[in-house]
């Protein structure tokens, strides 16, 4: 191990010990040798862990089966986000996003989101400007809840002149906190009484 | 037995014949050398331990927060996505030690490597308090379990255990802040599980290798001693034996002898065990340990200091040392782009970072008397301030831009958010496609970012028909 580094080529090297044959491996490349040494015991003892791991590893995922593989563990988390995806779409109806547009925490959540994406076409009140305006009692595409959620997360069915869909960029979650956020300048009754230029998209 | 065991060049000194430990006592040395060393590595384990105590704008001076993803460097921070400078930054450093070890050898393994700093200036001293000199540890190792044996070594091993958990400490706090450290002490391991086992697996770690692997680690693992063969030439200055004034050994009043004695003291205080007058050789790790030792006995016979030195193997010979070589132009090159990339590109790294995008959906649409785009600006706020965004934007000469967002964007520190900027520009008289440059300014820190974009619309002849 020591002696078949460039340096012991050096003018030092005629003060070595002799080396006698038997310290030597017999092979020789390019006149390199290398000494018949053992290896240290810490060393070996890396090697011996590494085959019981080995066999610990073998037996508990491909054997006993312990140990879920990375294909069920990715399974399995396809399957937690899919139901969080449907927990949070599945249950959307006029009556579930009134109570969101009742809880605070929603539509403070919803405000945020509105403040980010929507301010910048349906003005810092909701007056509208670009968009339309959505504090008032004229809808384009249904005054009930679920056709402003149909156009938040589809995008209007105007597609050269309306709304783009949201749902891809900012996810289900995000777009019922920001209807929530629009319903909570309504009421039920209120919204019932305004008109609609065209039928609703959507019960 | 013998006081220490006789190196040769056939065997590492530090593995038995059986592939056991053989466990280095070195002797007591005292010297310029060791003095200077000691002063350096309390410097160097003062800034190891004060880094993240030194707040530079608002964070610690090294502050790698892993969690967030900000890395805070000495007042710059930098986002996941600059990270691509800290290849220049590292490939810099490692061939700035390329050429210093073309000067002047293993330096940085005898005077700053942190296995040698917590090693010869913490371990060993506290080993030898407890257990004594070189002779009286190796008697104790030898001797029966006596109660005071026992005693001796649980002191001992106690007092290792909790500098490596203190070393382990440190470390943790460069992830994770002091403040935030001292909150995670003082709860119930189990909150913070994962930050528990790291540490207890790191105490573990530094324990086992100042308490028992020692020099192995640089005997065996560690890959830059490996490299020495390749950076090393006849013009390194390593430390070295002056052969032609050594030999022949003999005592101090025999005839025609050199100025060596023999005395062994150079083999005594290695702390790898090997004899520097068989040459350099892989264990050395140049700590200078061997030049003290021998200088001390120089010093006492009234012979010249320096039989041991650092020399070159030229200087050794009576020729001078050269100075500027191939690979010292080359490794100087290398060393310069690296440092020289990544502090150009620090420079420009600012707390702010931005990027445009078009808005999915339509690239345009048209009204009555309008043609509309829609963008979405992605800004990172990388500092510890709320920041208040303005825009500017600039078109053509001849072209209009009716900005339809009033922009009044805040962040808070580190927040990252997505705004929605939508244009207008009057149906009549568009001409075509034009460039948008807009430049986003913030308050309080007042750094810029530009952007180039293009305003799209309709081929302009068809808005020309009815």
């Amino acid at each position: 191990m020591k002696g078949n580094h460039a340096m012991s080529d050096n003018n030092h090297s005629d003060k070595r010990p002799p080396v006698d044959d038997e310290t030597m491996r017999p092979h020789v490349y390019d006149g390199i040798q290398e000494y018949d040494n053992r290896m240290p015991n810490w060393w070996l003892w890396t090697f011996y862990i590494t085959i019981i791991f080995s066999a610990v590893y073998w037996f508990t995922f491909f054997d006993a089966g312990i140990m879920p593989t990375d294909e069920e563990r990715m399974a399995a988390f396809k399957n937690e986000l899919e139901e969080k995806r449907l927990a949070a779409a599945g249950d959307i109806n006029a009556e579930t996003l009134w109570e969101m547009s009742g809880n605070p925490g929603f539509v403070s959540a919803g405000e945020k989101v509105y403040r980010d994406y929507c301010m910048a076409c349906h003005g810092a009140n909701m007056e509208g400007g670009i968009g339309q305006s959505l504090v008032d009692d004229q809808w384009v595409w249904g005054n009930t809840p679920m056709s402003i959620y149909e156009v938040v997360a589809n995008g209007s069915p105007n597609r050269m002149a309306g709304m783009q869909a949201w749902m891809n960029d900012i996810g289900p979650q995000r777009v019922s906190q920001v209807v929530a956020y629009i319903l909570s300048h309504h009421t039920p009754e209120s919204l019932a009484n305004a008109s609609s230029e065209n039928p609703p998209i959507a019960e | 037995m013998a006081a220490f065991k006789k190196p040769d060049l056939e065997t590492v000194t530090t593995i038995n014949r059986d592939g056991s430990h053989f466990i280095v006592h070195p002797a007591d040395v005292k010297g310029r050398f060791t003095m200077w060393r000691r002063w350096m590595a309390l410097v160097l384990i003062l800034v190891y331990a004060l880094l993240p105590w030194i707040p530079v704008n608002g964070y610690p001076a090294v502050f790698l927060d892993v969690i967030n993803r900000r890395f805070h460097l000495f007042g710059y921070t930098l986002g996941a996505q600059d990270l691509w400078l800290l290849f220049f930054l590292v490939s810099g450093l490692a061939f700035l030690l390329f050429f210093i070890t073309a000067f002047l050898g293993r330096v940085w393994c005898g005077w700053a490597c942190p296995q040698t700093v917590f090693l010869e200036h913490v371990f060993r001293r506290v080993e030898r308090c407890i257990d004594g000199d070189a002779t009286a540890r190796r008697r104790l190792d030898k001797a029966a379990w006596t109660p005071e044996k026992i005693f001796r070594r649980l002191l001992k091993h106690g007092i290792f255990v909790l500098l490596a958990a203190a070393i382990a400490h440190v470390f943790l706090s460069y992830f994770i802040s002091i403040p935030e450290l001292w909150q995670w002490m003082q709860h119930s391991p189990l909150e913070h599980w994962s930050a528990f086992v790291f540490v207890f697996v790191i105490t573990g770690i530094l324990y086992f290798n100042f308490a028992w692997f020692r020099e192995q680690l640089c005997i065996v693992i560690c890959p830059y001693g490996r490299m020495q063969s390749a950076l090393l030439d006849e013009h390194t200055r390593n430390i070295a034996y002056d052969e032609k004034r050594g030999e022949p050994r003999g005592p101090v009043s025999a005839e025609g002898a050199g100025d060596c004695i023999d005395c062994d003291r150079c083999v005594q205080v290695c702390p790898t065990g090997i004899d520097i007058r068989q040459g350099i050789q892989l264990e050395c790790v140049a700590c200078a340990n061997c030049i003290d030792a021998c200088d001390r006995i120089m010093d006492k016979l009234n012979r010249p200091r320096g039989l041991i030195r650092y020399a070159s193997d030229e200087e050794l010979e009576g020729r001078p040392m050269r100075w500027v070589r191939p690979r010292t132009i080359l490794y100087a090159v290398l060393l310069l782009v690296g440092l020289g990339v990544a502090f150009g590109a620090l420079q420009k790294v600012q707390p702010l970072s931005a990027n445009v995008t078009r808005m999915s959906g339509a690239p345009f649409f048209m009204t009555a008397d309008s043609i509309r785009n829609q963008f979405q600006i992605r800004i990172s706020n990388k500092s510890n301030e709320v920041q208040r965004i303005t825009l500017d934007a600039r078109v053509p000469e001849g072209n209009i831009i009716e900005k339809a967002t009033v922009v009044d964007w805040q962040l808070d520190p580190m927040e990252e958010r997505i705004f929605t900027w939508v244009i207008n520009t009057p149906r009549a008289g568009f001409a075509g496609n034009f460039p948008v440059e807009i430049r986003l300014e913030s308050q309080p820190g007042g750094w810029t970012i530009e952007r180039a974009m293009s305003f799209v619309g309709p081929d302009p002849k068809l808005l020309q028909q009815p």
